[in-house]
């Protein structure tokens, strides 16, 4: 509610009540309608809101004379108002737009004197009105507040919104609590440095530095960037909104730590094998790429290892499918331990591996190759208390290329590596044959 | 729509007087049966629901103009003017009481008498003035309306019922449950935290006030200050309990309305 006018019309009716010598000075905004809210008085009273349609206050054509009140219907909450009935009246019409009925009403408990100033209250009329329109429109504005205010909070997300003039700026609880400042309406300037610290907790904030700076002065600049907070990330969107015509911006502050972890989670599970955990076909596929790219333009020079676990059937068929399952996955690990930080293994499918690695020298290639066969055969793989004898047979192929078009390079590479895989086999397994 | 219509008003009875049957907080004109018959063999009988009150009784509430006894008050004058009634005896239960008070300090040409059951001027204790209630007590009360306004009537009922009589538990709990939570959350405010001492004392009709000797929502010394305080009143305090006996006693009003009313019924 604006306070102003609302005192306003109070003093309004205190001046008509003082000059006119009224027992009750009361403004009343009235609809077309006839419904009637109280909105001040003389002297001061809490009125509920009542309907003047039959009253006849508009039946009369009013001059500055004031009438017997027993002509009139007047509402139980008015009479009450007063100490005893009211014996006259004089109604002021002040129609305003929005309630073209509204006006003062004056009562008297006794008839007036004449006092020589109520011919003159018919002055105050258009003061009545327009302060009438000014609180309507204040009270409108409080509404639509209340409303956004409202709206702000029900949504999941921080929000600090800067008004177009550029002064002033408007958060919400969460945005409050992310900030460390009260919700609610700020001076621009003083939300400034809260920003900037918060950014400047983040464990990215340099890449945000980054991201940020070559924005500053583009007014019409929409980006959304992860701030990572602690154990929290943060999406923060931001782009323009006009507010009364102006450029003003808005930042939105949604916590995606969970929505993140459970994209990392579900991107993990399509992409490895969740027997042994390594990367499943595909994702060596989609990996190998990558390599493969890197390495033609590094000049470098690549190999594959195929590895294959010798007579594994036989382990199935004496041991169980269990103990077989567990022997892949101790296979894997083993290789995992030799391999280099950069090398790729997967597993092929069944009891075939895949290595591919980015090497310096031709020979590089046979000693990694080698290392894993060793890792694999040195000593019984372990199930309970079952020790199995576990070896394994690798084919190799090396590669150099500097076209970066890798196009059937992989497929290239895999099908000697496997023709020297079964080289390696038809040799008496638990060897290494590179092509 | 007229406001009669609007508040189901219903028009019986061949007797030349006029009386109005004005019900309290929580039931609807239903609340009359017992006695209807009695008013209707002696009066042209009008009753009506209060705003809020009643089958969709929301569509008829106002919270602008129901957020005071006042707004009923106009109420019940439209109706009397609608029907072009010059004048009636108007009976009204509970906060009706004050209801009428209100009407007959504004139109004291219409009203002939009053008779109260179970009225209040004032709920809330005001030093020596004991109206029953703290400020607490109420908000408690408003707390667990706003919570569950199921499990607050369950409470709420048999208390005010205040007699061992499961069929008027049941009717009153019916009809409580006929409002709209919110609108009878914000009567029960207008009603508890109403004060309408000034109107009591300046009442112009002549008033008979009827209550238990055992009224949860209306102690005896409410009716004793109302007795003292209006310009011309009777008290009668009967001798049974709660705050609805013209439902749960109404052998023992329908006596005190013979008592009161035999210069006006022939």
């Amino acid at each position: 509610m604006n306070p102003s006018s609302n005192e306003a019309l109070y003093e309004l009716c205190g001046f008509a009540r003082v000059a006119c010598e009224a027992d009750l000075v009361m403004a009343l905004e009235v609809d077309e309608a006839g419904r009637a809210s109280p909105v001040a008085s003389s002297p001061p009273h809490a009125f509920s809101s009542f309907n003047l349609s039959r009253s006849g206050l508009f039946d009369s054509a009013w001059s500055a004379i004031p009438a017997a009140a027993s002509g009139f219907r007047l509402p139980t909450a008015v009479i009450h108002a007063l100490p005893e009935m009211p014996a006259s009246l004089l109604f002021v019409p002040a129609p305003a737009e929005h309630a073209p009925k509204s006006g003062l009403l004056l009562l008297w408990a006794h008839a007036p004197s004449p006092a020589p100033l109520i011919e003159h209250v018919r002055l105050l009329a258009s003061s009545v009105a327009s302060t009438l329109a000014a609180r309507r429109e204040a009270v409108r504005q409080v509404a639509m507040r209340d409303q956004f205010n409202d709206l702000l909070e029900s949504v999941p997300s921080g929000i600090v919104l800067f008004d177009g003039d550029g002064q002033s700026a408007m958060i919400n609880e969460r945005a409050a609590a992310l900030l460390a400042c009260r919700p609610g309406s700020h001076r621009a300037s003083e939300l400034a440095a809260p920003m900037r610290a918060l950014r400047e907790r983040c464990a990215n904030h340099a890449e945000l530095e980054a991201a940020y700076a070559a924005r500053v002065g583009n007014v019409h600049f929409a980006a959304a960037h992860h701030w990572v907070l602690g154990d929290k990330t943060y999406e923060v969107d931001t782009h323009p909104v006009s507010g009364d015509g102006q450029h003003g911006r808005i930042w939105l502050f949604t916590d995606v730590t969970a929505e993140l972890r459970i994209a990392a989670t579900l991107r993990g599970l399509a992409q490895s094998d969740p027997l042994t955990g390594l990367p499943n076909r595909r994702h060596f596929e989609e990996q190998s790429a990558q390599i493969l790219t890197a390495a033609a333009t590094a000049e470098r020079a690549v190999a594959l290892l195929m590895v294959d676990i010798d007579h594994f059937k036989q382990i199935n068929d004496t041991h169980g499918h269990p103990v077989g399952d567990a022997v892949l996955k101790a296979v894997a690990g083993r290789c995992n331990d030799v391999l280099r930080e950069g090398d790729l293994f997967a597993r092929f499918g069944g009891e075939e591996f895949i290595g591919l690695l980015t090497i310096t020298t031709e020979n590089e290639a046979a000693v990694i190759a080698e290392r894993l066969r060793n890792a694999i055969a040195s000593t019984p793989v372990l199930i309970g208390q079952i020790a199995i004898t576990v070896s394994a047979s690798v084919g190799g192929a090396t590669t150099k290329t500097t076209d970066p078009a890798i196009s059937g390079i992989l497929e290239s590479l895999i099908e000697s590596a496997d023709a020297a895989l079964y080289r390696a086999k038809q040799a008496g397994r638990n060897r290494v044959i590179m092509a | 729509m007229s406001c009669f219509a609007k508040l189901h008003g219903r028009r019986s009875g061949a007797g030349p007087t006029v009386a109005i049957l004005s019900h309290g907080f929580g039931t609807d004109q239903d609340a009359w049966s017992a006695l209807r018959p009695w008013f209707e063999d002696r009066f042209d009988l009008i009753s009506f629901d209060l705003a809020g009150c009643g089958p969709a009784g929301a569509d008829s509430y106002d919270f602008n103009r129901h957020g005071s006894m006042f707004g009923y008050a106009d109420d019940l004058i439209e109706i009397i003017d609608e029907l072009g009634v010059q004048s009636c005896v108007y009976i009204g239960h509970s906060m009706s009481s004050m209801i009428g008070a209100a009407a007959a300090c504004a139109r004291p040409e219409l009203f002939s008498r009053l008779v109260m059951i179970g009225a209040s001027p004032r709920y809330l204790n005001d030093d020596a003035y004991v109206g029953g209630f703290e400020q607490a007590g109420l908000d408690q009360l408003f707390a667990s309306m706003a919570a569950n306004f199921q499990a607050w009537v369950a409470g709420f009922a048999p208390v005010v019922v205040g007699v061992d009589d499961s069929q008027a538990v049941a009717d009153f709990s019916r009809t409580l449950f006929q409002m709209r939570p919110d609108v009878a959350l914000n009567t029960s405010r207008t009603i508890f935290g109403s004060d309408m001492r000034k109107t009591a004392r300046r009442v112009p009709t002549p008033v008979h006030l009827i209550q238990t000797a055992a009224d949860v929502a209306v102690p005896v010394e409410v009716g004793e200050w109302l007795a003292a305080a209006m310009p011309d009143a009777t008290l009668d305090v009967i001798d049974a309990s709660g705050h609805l006996p013209h439902i749960t006693a109404p052998d023992e009003v329908r006596r005190i309305l013979e008592h009161r009313l035999a210069g006006i019924v022939s």
